[in-house]
Parts: structure tokens; sequence; C-alpha cells
């Protein structure tokens, strides 16, 4: 089906609908309003709309307007609710702060996005009072929620700093009152009881990477005289089993393991979900390779066109539905993230928002006190480029961090109402676009959305989805309901301490 | 034809003519900055009026490839930039009060510090038509001493009994 635009034209009446945009999807055509309410339509469906003559009374005239399609009946106050659930985010202020304890790693991956540092480079470790001047601003921000995650590198290198960080901030926010957490992203070679016992009775939460099976992690993460994947995956069964040692519900509380998305991963994307299954980890998050760290050296060897990419998403999605019929439980963290902004429950995840995260609602603080608008930010800095460098904790305020001219700027450039195509696309009140990626590929902050490589995936992605919706299958759709259910891990907060 | 961008690639340069009445100056601007970490940028006349640009490699000679994809992407940052220009101007509005609402709630309300460093000491406005005065400072009686020295501008019905 193809939809038959220029044959409508003549009979076209814009006088009876609300502002909408319009993509066709599989073999419907999806259109959305202002504020993200959307319908999917038969070609029929929709010429009846466009050219004005839906029959009052008929369940089609029902479900446009229940969805604010009509101008007679426009809901103003409906559209101003679902506006609200996804800008309200950005009264809040940063709530997510990295702290880079070190830029030592004791692994060498082939798209390292960290700048990493050799471990007898001690000088890329953060001292205790960067830490410190670091929290104090984090401590600063008017956002009632926290979260310190610690990164590197790799934090285990620098664990003592890690340690004396988590008990300056508890400390300072016995005045400060905020809900603070604590996550820390580690690739699990260095970990030992000793270590894990005292993350798990500070609460922090645990992130590591899986690549996917055991070839292909150690293929694209060395680890010097060991199994990368080994390391990480005993780990992780142990961490959840201690999880589950102490009383805590095991559906909810596991170790999160990220995957990066190479050439050599995308015809296993069914070994990579089975691995994760294995594992016992209920979500996988099929990200793409970026130009940040080392990918831009390593390019010809893991860098692949989106097309590719999102094959290997749809085949590996699709896959985890089969799963899911069958009773495993597993999500893809894209799907999810879009799928809840599709059901008008924004998550308010960073990289995917309208304005996006970066200097508003997350701010990187470098080993060497350098704070920056995001993680990319820090990266494009440690390979030579310092265009999102804010200041530095010992002589920068927190309003003069959040407030710099760099902060505008992505504010505005990465508000989808004001970019090209994204300002017609049907995916504006779902997508997101990202000012660090814009400026080291056509080296402007507002980059060009149809020659952008993130475009393509979100664009992609969200075709997926809405295809797979159009096809209203209940099981399929209840699949996805549940994949946009989020349960908040409240024992990853820290205990009260005024 | 008329092409709207015609492009020379001669002596190791990319050279373009613009028309002018196609594309705001503004967006050539910002179209051609983006360019000067890769080559050296000139902006021309001719005599027609048309705008001249020219893309010079910094170092060494430039392939005819490489010419070729900068007036390409030159081309193609041009009209997002120009795209953008528009659009900016009818989202005014909304991107603006958008981005006040982000970065008013990053900054959060002024603590006691911003308070304290607020110059106090500052005359305060100008305000000769009693704009910020309360209606019975405004209008109160004037003692005859007073009402010798009330400015031409205040509302002299207001004075009468
Ligand atoms: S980034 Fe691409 S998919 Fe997203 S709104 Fe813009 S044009 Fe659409």
């Amino acid at each position: 089906m193809n939809l038959q635009l220029p044959a409508l034209a003549p009979r076209l009446d814009v006088t009876t609908q609300a502002f909408f945009r319009f993509r066709q999807v599989g073999k419907k055509v999806l259109i959305t309003n202002y504020e993200g309410f959307w319908a999917l339509l038969t070609p029929e469906e929709f010429e009846r709309y466009a050219t004005g003559t839906v029959q009052p009374g008929t369940p089609l005239h029902q479900r446009l307007t229940d969805n604010n399609f009509f101008k007679a009946t426009y809901d103003t106050r409906k559209a101003a609710d679902r506006l609200w659930q996804r800008r309200q985010a950005l009264t809040q202020g940063p709530n997510l702060h990295l702290l880079i304890v070190t830029l030592r790693c004791n692994e060498s991956c082939v798209y390292c996005h960290a700048s990493r540092a050799g471990m007898d480079q001690v000088e890329t470790d953060m001292s205790r009072e960067t830490a410190e001047r670091s929290i104090d601003l984090i401590l600063q921000s008017p956002n009632p929620n926290l979260t310190i995650e610690f990164q590197g590198g790799e934090p285990l290198v620098a664990f003592d700093v890690v340690k004396h960080a988590i008990a300056y901030a508890n400390e300072k926010n016995k005045t400060a009152g905020k809900q603070l957490e604590f996550t820390m992203v580690t690739n699990m070679s260095l970990m030992d009881e000793e270590k894990l016992e005292y993350l798990l009775a500070n609460r922090v939460q645990l992130c590591t990477s899986v690549d996917g099976p055991e070839h292909l992690h150690d293929g694209q993460r060395k680890l010097p005289g060991a199994s990368a994947h080994m390391a990480a995956t005993k780990w992780i069964k142990r961490i959840n089993q201690a999880y589950a040692d102490r009383g805590l519900d095991p559906t909810l509380y596991r170790v999160e393991a990220l995957l990066t998305t190479t050439r050599d991963s995308l015809p296993l994307w069914k070994e990579i979900v089975d691995t994760y299954v294995d594992l016992g980890c209920r979500a996988l998050f099929l990200r793409p390779v970026d130009p940040f760290g080392w990918v831009d050296k390593t390019a010809r060897r893991v860098e692949y066109p989106r097309e590719d990419f999102l094959e290997y998403y749809r085949n590996a999605v699709d896959y985890m539905v089969e799963l899911n019929l069958k009773g495993v439980q597993v999500l893809e963290r894209y799907a999810a993230i879009f799928l809840s902004k599709f059901f008008g429950n924004d998550p308010n995840f960073l990289d995917l928002r309208s304005p996006a995260g970066a200097g508003i609602g997350c701010l990187a603080f470098n080993y060497d006190g350098k704070v920056f608008t995001c993680d990319e930010g820090r990266m494009l800095h440690e390979m030579g480029d310092s265009s999102f460098l804010l200041g530095n904790v010992t002589g920068s305020s927190f309003k003069d961090i959040v407030s710099h001219p760099t902060v505008r700027s992505m504010v505005l450039a990465s508000n989808l109402d004001g970019q090209p195509d994204c300002i017609n696309c049907t995916y504006n009140p779902y997508c997101g676009t990202q000012s660090t990626h814009n400026h080291k590929k056509f080296g402007s902050v507002f980059g060009r959305a149809r020659e952008s490589t993130i475009c393509a995936v979100h664009k992609g992605i969200q075709d997926y989805l809405f295809e797979r919706i159009s096809t209203d299958d209940p099981k399929v759709l209840d699949i996805f309901q549940k994949w946009t259910t989020s349960r908040p891990r409240t024992h990853f907060l820290q205990p009260p301490t005024a | 034809m008329n092409h709207t961008i015609t492009t020379q690639l001669s002596n190791g340069t990319a050279t373009f003519s613009v028309d002018p009445s196609l594309y705001p100056l503004d967006a050539l601007y910002g179209a051609a900055y983006i360019f000067i970490d890769r080559c050296f940028v000139f902006l021309d006349k001719d005599e027609a009026g048309r705008v001249v640009v020219s893309l010079s490699p910094k170092k060494g000679p430039a392939d005819e490839p490489t010419l070729q994809s900068w007036a390409g992407e030159f081309g193609n940052e041009l009209l997002s930039c120009a795209w953008r220009h528009q659009i900016s101007a009818q989202n005014r509005q909304v991107l603006e009060q958008v981005t006040s609402l982000a970065l008013a709630g990053a900054m959060g309300p002024p603590s006691l510090d911003d308070l304290s460093n607020f110059d106090f000491s500052s005359q305060p406005l100008e305000d000769p038509l009693g704009i910020a005065m309360s209606w019975e400072e405004k209008y109160k009686k004037k003692t005859p001493a007073a009402a010798a020295g009330t400015p031409a501008v205040a509302a002299p019905e207001a004075v009468k009994p």
C-alpha cells in the first residue's frame, strides 16, 4: 500500500482537523498531534480524515475525538496535561551526575567510549578533594532526586575514591536532604568479596557490559591474561544471588548489563539475546556504536550502515517478543522507552527527549575537576575538543555551570520544534537528538537530522514498533504494555540521614 | 540552466556562487562557519550580486572528491540553516519559553547566597509617573509646602479637593 496523496489533493479539506503529522507505517497511516496522541488508520480511514468526511457517531470519529484530532472538539486541558507530562522534568534540574573517578582501565575495548588510560597512569585518578568539591556542587542541584554514577576508566581501579565520595556525599546530604542514589558502571574484573560487601551494604546499584556470547565479548573487550566475559558473568550471577539472599525481589533487583553493537554483533542477534536470558538478565539495551572514544580510530572495524543495525534490531526484538510469548520475561530498553512515550508515560530518558538532558538533566565531573555537559562532551575533551567544558569544581558555581552559554545553545539546538525535518516528523513528540553527536558529525550542535545516524536509528525503531502495534495482535500489545511498566527500585535509595 | 548554486573545482579550490534572494545572509554565515575547521572559507560578491563562496584546503592540495564533498555538504548545510532560520522565526515563542523553563529549572530558585550577593545599594529606578507608588502615597492630600514641589506630571485632578 502506498499513500496516494496527489490523488487525494483535490479533495483535501483542512478545516476540520486539529494540527497533525502523518506517516505511512506498514499497511496503515500513523497520525500524531503536537502533544503526542496518536492513531493508526487504514488508508480509507485516513482518506476520510484528510477529506473531512468522517461521520460523527462512528467509531472512527470517536477514536479521533478521544485523541484530540478534531478542531471542533479539541480539548486544550487534555493537551496541556499530556504536554506537561513530557515537559515537567525540564523544571527540575540535573538529576544524573557522572563522577569519573579515574581514566585508568584494565580492559581495552575496540569501541572504548571512555578514552581510557593505562593502569600506570595514576595521575588520572580523581583526588579526594576533587571528589568532595564535585559532590558539593552536585548537592546544589535543585532536583530533589540525585543519582551519582561512578564511571571510569574502570571505577574499581580507584575504589578508595569511590568509598570516600560515598561517605562524603552521605555526610553532606544530612543537610542537603536529597533522595540520593549511587550507581557504578564496572567491567567487574577487579571485583572481590570485600568490595562487593561494601557496595551491597551501601546500596550501590551495579551495571556492567556484556556484549553477547563469550567469543564476541572477548573479541572486542580485551582483559590481559583472562576472559573479560567470564569475569563479568561470574560476578553478575554472584551479585544476583546476593540480592536474593538479602530478600530482595529477584524480578526487580538484578545487575543491569549494557551492550555496544559492533559490526561483529549484527549476525549474532539470537546468541546475544540468549546470552542475556541465560544470565538471568531481564533487559537488553541494543545500542549502536557512537562516534566517540576510540570508535573514530577503529571505525573500519566496528562501524556499519544503520539499515544493517535496524535489521539486527528487528530480528532481536521479534525474537524477544517470541520468548515473551513463551513466558520468558526479557525486554529491549529502546523499545520500552519509546513505548512508554507512545502510551503517555514519558520516562525522561535524557538522550531521548526534547530538549535533551545534557547540562540541564545531567553533568559529568571529570577526574581532574573539569565539568562537562555530559559524558560524550567529556569524551570529546579527551579527544582534544573542549567545546562542552562548562567549568571547574574549584572555580565555578553550580549556577555558572548550568547557565553556561554552551548549555543554552544545546537546549535550543536539541529542541525538535526548532529543527528542520523534526518539525514535520510524525515522531517529533517522542524523539530526541544529541548535540554532542551533531557537533562531532556535522560541526554544529544542530546537525542535520536527515543525514544523522541517530535519526535513522530512532526513526527505524519507531517505525518497527508502530508496525507491530498496527497488526493489533492482543498478545503483542499486552507484552508491549508490560514493557512500559516501571517499578521503582527503592532499595537503592540511600536511607534518610537527617 | 540557471543553478542556484554553481560549483567550480579549480586550483584546488571549490567555488560556488549562491543566489542571495533564496538564502538569508544569516544562513550563509551559519553554513560557512561550520567549515572553518576543515578549510579556509572566503565570502565575496560578484557583479551580478551573487554571493561567491570559496573553500580551499588549509594544508596541501585537496583532491577532487574532497572538494566535491565540501561543496555538496555546504549546499546541504546551507539549506538546513535557511530552513532552521525560518522555523526559529516562526516558533520563536515556544522555543524561548521551553529554553527559559529548562534553564530556570536547572538553576533552581535564588539561594540565600544569591540574595546576599545582590547589590541593594544601587538607586531605585526612576519613576516619574509614580507607577511604583501606592495609591495613598500618590494621591494623598499634600501640605501646601509639599504641593509646591508636586511634579508637573502628577495627575492634576487627583490633588483637587
Ligand atoms: S530525529 Fe529523526 S526520527 Fe526523530 S523527530 Fe527528528 S526527524 Fe524524526
